[in-house]
C-alpha cells in the first residue's frame, strides 16, 4: 500500500477524505487508512496537519478533527463539506468506466448501474440551450465492446469452474488444436476478449481469444481453484516481439486500424511508413499477400522470400482445375 | 517554515471564504508568516500555489482592479458554486454499481472521481477479484475532447499532417480504438478520426456554445461501415464457390451462416457461396485464410486471386543445384 507522498497528492486526497468523515463523524484511523490507500500514519499526520490550519475567525479550529487511540473524530463541519467538483479526466475516467461495464454480460439497463450512470451523464453533459431537442445522454462518450457469441457461456463455465473441450485455432501457428480448459478469467481489450485458462494442454495458464473457440463442450469436470485469475497485463504489445516496418498504400492504410502499431510516418501521396510488432512470421506473411501490391516491404527483407514461397503454396491448390 | 500542504489548504480555505476577491498583498497578509519575506520570492511561491491548486482541479478566478488603490493588480477568489462536486443524488447501489464498474474497467483516474461521487460509500470486499474485466485504452487528449463534446466546444488538431477544424459530436470506443466523431469544417463534411493519431499531443478548445450536434446523434451508429466487410450489401448478387478445408471449416460456417454451405465432403471441408461483388473485400477475406481457402469458380474471380498470387510468388525457383 502506498500513500501519496507530494503537496499535490496530499491535498487532494484530504478533499475527498474530509467531505466523508464529516459524514460519518467517527471512524477507525484503519478504516480510513484502507479505505483511501494510505497507511496509517500518512493518514494521521496529514489529518493533524490540517487541524492547525486556521485562518480568522476560525483559528485552530478551521477543521475540526482529530485522532485519538486509532479513531477519528469529527467536530462541527465548517469548510470542506464537499468533495472538490470531479475534474476532467475522473469524470471522464468514470463515464468510460460505467459506460464499459454496461457492455459486458449480464449488464442491465434498467438496473443501479444504468441508473447512475445516467445521473452522472446529466451533470457531466453540461447541455446547453437550443439543445433541447437532442438531449445528450452519452455525456459524449460511447463504448462499444461487441463479443462473440461464445463469451457468456465461456464466462458460465469462469463461474462454475468448470472444464471445457475445446477446438481452438492458434492464427500465428495457423493450426487449430483440440484441448481441455479450465475458464478462469474473462476480459475484453483492445478490439478482442480474451479467456484465461488452465489448458491442460500446455499444463500451464494460457490466454486464448475467444473468437477463434471453434467448438465447446462442458466435460462435466468441476476443478476449483485457490488461484484467481485477472486480465494479463499489457500481454500482447511485448516489447520482445520483433518488428517489420512497411509502406502502405492509402487503400491499405486499415492496416493501422486493425492492428496494434507502433508508428505511423506519413509518405507522399497518401502512403505512410509503419512499425508494427509481428506475431509470427506467417502471419507478416499473410498482410504480405493480403495487401500485394499495396504493401512496400521495407525491413526485415527476408520477410518477402517467406511471401512468396507461402503464396506459391496457396497458388498450388490451384494447379488442378475445380 | 510550515507544511506546504498547511500553506496550500489555508490559502484554499481564505479563496473560498473570502466576500471580495483578494489581492496578493491582501493574501498574504492574511496568511501572515506562511509565504516567504520579499516581493520576488512570495510571487514565485503563491504563483506555485495557485498552479498546485489549479493542477487538482480548484477553480481560481481572477479579475484585474480597475479603479482604488490596488488598480492593475490582480484579484483572486474561488466561486463556491463551480469548487464544490454538484450532488449527483446517485443511491447507494448505484455507487456500489460504479464502485464495480471501476474495479473492472481498468483505467487510472477512475478511483479519485469514485471517492468524490462515493461519498459514504459502501466497503467493497476485497477477497473475489471479478472473473470479467475490460481494458480501455486511456488518453490525454480524451477527457479535453469529451469536455469539448458536451460543451459544443469546436477544437483543433493536426491529424496526418494537416490542421483540421471540427465540431466533436462524439466519441466512441471500438475494436481497442478511440474515435471522435464530428463536422470537419475543412471537408465540410461528418469526419471520423482515431484519437491515437491526432499528433503532437495538442487539442486547442475553441468557444463553448459554437455549435449544435445533429439531433438523434449516436456515435454507436454513425460510424462508417467497413469497407472491407465482406457480404456487407445484401442486394450484391455476385457470389463466389469456395472451398474450405477441415481445419477452418466451423469457424468459416459460423462466420458466414449455415445457409451459405452448398456442399459438405466427407473429409470436412465444405463449399461456401460467399459475395464477391466488392472484389478488393473478397480477395482480401479469402487470402486471408491462406492455403484453407480454395476459389472454385466463377473462372473470372478464381483468376483475379491466382494473378494476385503469381505476382507475389514470382518466378518458381531453381531446382537444387541449378548452376548459376
Amino acid at each position: 500500500m502506498s500513500g501519496p507522498r507530494n503537496a499535490e497528492d496530499r491535498l487532494r486526497r484530504l478533499l475527498v477524505m474530509l467531505p466523508w468523515l464529516m459524514d460519518v463523524g467517527e471512524v477507525e484511523l484503519a478504516t480510513v487508512a484502507r479505505r483511501f490507500e494510505m497507511t496509517e500514519a500518512q493518514v494521521q499526520r496529514d489529518l493533524e496537519l490540517v487541524a492547525m490550519c486556521g485562518l480568522p475567525p476560525f483559528v485552530d479550529e478551521m477543521i475540526d478533527v482529530f485522532v485519538d487511540d486509532g479513531i477519528v473524530y469529527v467536530g462541527v463541519p465548517r469548510l470542506f463539506t464537499r468533495p472538490l467538483r470531479l475534474t476532467a479526466p475522473e469524470g471522464f475516467a468514470l463515464l468510460t468506466s460505467g459506460r464499459a461495464a454496461m457492455e459486458l454480460p449480464g449488464a442491465d439497463p434498467g438496473g443501479p448501474l444504468g441508473r447512475g450512470l445516467a445521473k452522472l451523464a446529466a451533470a457531466l453533459g453540461e447541455p446547453t440551450e437550443g439543445d433541447e431537442a437532442s438531449p445528450d445522454d452519452t455525456a459524449g462518450v460511447a463504448v462499444d465492446l461487441a463479443r462473440p457469441a461464445m463469451t457468456d457461456e465461456v464466462l458460465e463455465a469462469a463461474a462454475d469452474a468448470a472444464e471445457l473441450r475445446v477446438h481452438y485455432y492458434s492464427s500465428t501457428r495457423d493450426e487449430r488444436t483440440e484441448r481441455a480448459i479450465v475458464p478462469r478469467h474473462v476480459f475484453a481489450e483492445a478490439g478482442n476478449w480474451y479467456v484465461v485458462a488452465d489448458d491442460e494442454r500446455s499444463r500451464a495458464r494460457r490466454t486464448f481469444r475467444i473468437d477463434r473457440i471453434e467448438a465447446i463442450e462442458r466435460t462435466g469436470r468441476i476443478v476449483p481453484t485457490d488461484d484467481p485469475a485477472t486480465a494479463p497485463e499489457a500481454f500482447f504489445l511485448d516489447a520482445d516481439v520483433p518488428r517489420a516496418v512497411v509502406r502502405l498504400a492509402p487503400s491499405a492504410s486499415w492496416v493501422v486500424e486493425q492492428y496494434p502499431v507502433d508508428e505511423v510516418r506519413p509518405l507522399h501521396d497518401g502512403w505512410i511508413e509503419v512499425t508494427l510488432p509481428v506475431a509470427s512470421e506467417r502471419w507478416l506473411s499473410r498482410l504480405l499477400i493480403r495487401l500485394g501490391p499495396h504493401v512496400e516491404l521495407v525491413s526485415p527483407e527476408r520477410a518477402a522470400d517467406e511471401a512468396a514461397a507461402l503464396a506459391r503454396t496457396i497458388l498450388a491448390h490451384y494447379t488442378t482445375e475445380p | 517554515m510550515a507544511d506546504r500542504v498547511e500553506r496550500l489548504t489555508n490559502l484554499l480555505a481564505l479563496l473560498l471564504e473570502t466576500p471580495e476577491p483578494l489581492t496578493l498583498v491582501q493574501i498574504t497578509a492574511e496568511l501572515a508568516g506562511q509565504y516567504p519575506e520579499g516581493e520576488h520570492a512570495r510571487r514565485a511561491s503563491f504563483e506555485r500555489d495557485k498552479a498546485a491548486l489549479r493542477e487538482i482541479g480548484v477553480p481560481i478566478e481572477t479579475e484585474i482592479v480597475t479603479g482604488g488603490p490596488y488598480a492593475g493588480s490582480t484579484r483572486y477568489r474561488i466561486d463556491r458554486r463551480r469548487y464544490e462536486l454538484a450532488d449527483l443524488d446517485l443511491d447507494e447501489d448505484e455507487v456500489r454499481a460504479l464502485q464495480v464498474a471501476v474495479a473492472t474497467v481498468r483505467s487510472d483516474a477512475g478511483k479519485d472521481g469514485l471517492w468524490k461521487v462515493g461519498g459514504a460509500l459502501v466497503e467493497m470486499p476485497d477477497d473475489d477479484p471479478p472473473p470479467l474485466s475490460a481494458i480501455v485504452p486511456d488518453r490525454p487528449e480524451l477527457p479535453v475532447i469529451r469536455g469539448a463534446v458536451a460543451g459544443r466546444a469546436s477544437i483543433t488538431f493536426r491529424y496526418r499532417d494537416e490542421a483540421r477544424r471540427i465540431d466533436p459530436w462524439g466519441l466512441l470506443l471500438r475494436g481497442g480504438f478511440w474515435y471522435v466523431i464530428g463536422h470537419d469544417h475543412g471537408r465540410g463534411e461528418r469526419r471520423t478520426f482515431r484519437v491515437d493519431r491526432i499528433e503532437g499531443r495538442s487539442i486547442e478548445v475553441g468557444e463553448a456554445g459554437s455549435f449544435e450536434r445533429p439531433t438523434g446523434f449516436d456515435p454507436r451508429t454513425a460510424f462508417p461501415a467497413d469497407p472491407k466487410q465482406i457480404g456487407h450489401d445484401p442486394a450484391d448478387a455476385a457470389e463466389a464457390v469456395v472451398l474450405i478445408d477441415a481445419v477452418r471449416a466451423k469457424a468459416i460456417e459460423r462466420e458466414l451462416g449455415g445457409e451459405r454451405v452448398a456442399r459438405r465432403h466427407p473429409d470436412g471441408s465444405i463449399e461456401v457461396l460467399v459475395p464477391s461483388g466488392n472484389i478488393d473485400a473478397f480477395r482480401s477475406w479469402i487470402l486471408g485464410l491462406l492455403d484453407h481457402a480454395v476459389v472454385l469458380g466463377p473462372p473470372e474471380v478464381r483468376a483475379v486471386v491466382v494473378d494476385w498470387l503469381s505476382a507475389i510468388a514470382g518466378p518458381p525457383p531453381r531446382p537444387d543445384g541449378d548452376p548459376t
